[in-house]
């Protein structure tokens, strides 16, 4: 069997990837797609550790889901919250929206 | 056997995933991310998740790549090829990747629970709805609230005023 080693650093490689789309994008969505790859590094770790280390009621597959959940929410908001902009803009580009600041 | 399709998942998902980071086409990113998110979906049922890997594959390849490919459609004639999809952080982002990166691999390297063998017993999806039921049934309440929430909330933003 796989040491858990294995799993942790699969999930320290999504995690480091989706970092550095989230730095390095431009487009909106390209940054919401980056944060997905976060939310799933820390999935695979939850599910991991709950095999190995072994809980009764499942703890870790059930935080899994209620990730999973929060993702669905959060992308939501997220996508229509970049469909509302560019109709105001007529641009998803994130340096393009400064307004806000000071 | 076993070992051989561990590795196998394992490289999908990381060449996957470095394909959704690095694509340039906004499109091409969203259909690696579908990819990837398989190949994940496939580590929970290597690691007995079955129940976790099926919504893996409804709630993400079903539902949120559906979303991101329309928003990206809605959103178009911004994916032409002149124009720039990174910003002048490229080098420095890769750094900081790199260096948190070899950080934490570090940190998994020393510790001793790298070498834990995994538990024996597979939780049925049994016991896992008991507990969605019973232990966990206040944040599963929740849960629905704040997807309710969500669900008004795009509505309300993305009408189109008059």
């Amino acid at each position: 069997m796989i040491p858990l080693g294995f799993f942790v650093a699969i999930s320290a490689v999504l995690f480091c990837l989706g970092i550095y789309g989230v730095l390095i994008r431009r487009n909106v969505v390209g940054i919401l797609i980056s944060i997905e790859l976060i939310l799933n590094a820390a999935n695979i770790n939850l599910v991991a550790f709950n095999k190995y280390l072994g809980t009764p009621d499942g703890m870790g597959q059930i935080f899994a889901l209620f990730v999973v959940a929060i993702a669905a929410a959060a992308s939501v908001v997220g996508l229509v919250l970049v469909i509302a902009i560019y109709r105001n803009g007529k641009s998803i580009f994130a340096d393009d929206y400064n307004l806000m600041k000071w | 056997m076993t070992e051989l399709i561990f590795y196998f998942i394992a490289v999908c998902t990381c060449v996957f995933a470095f394909l959704t980071v690095t694509a340039r086409d906004i499109f091409h990113c969203a259909v690696w991310l579908a990819f990837c998110l398989l190949s994940v979906a496939g580590i929970y049922f290597y690691l007995d998740a079955e129940f976790v890997g099926v919504i893996q594959v409804l709630v993400y390849i079903g539902g949120i790549i559906t979303l991101f490919i329309f928003a990206i459609k809605l959103t178009a004639h911004i994916d032409d090829k002149t124009i720039l999809q990174t910003n002048k952080q490229v080098l420095p982002s890769a750094l900081a990747a790199a260096v948190f990166f070899y950080l934490l691999f570090k940190v998994i390297g020393f510790d001793p629970w790298a070498k834990i063998q995994p538990d024996v017993q597979v939780i049925s999806l049994k016991q896992l709805g008991e507990s969605l039921m019973t232990t966990y049934a206040l944040p599963f309440e929740f849960i629905s609230l704040l997807l309710l929430a969500a669900m008004v909330g795009a509505i309300v933003i993305g009408k189109v005023k008059r």
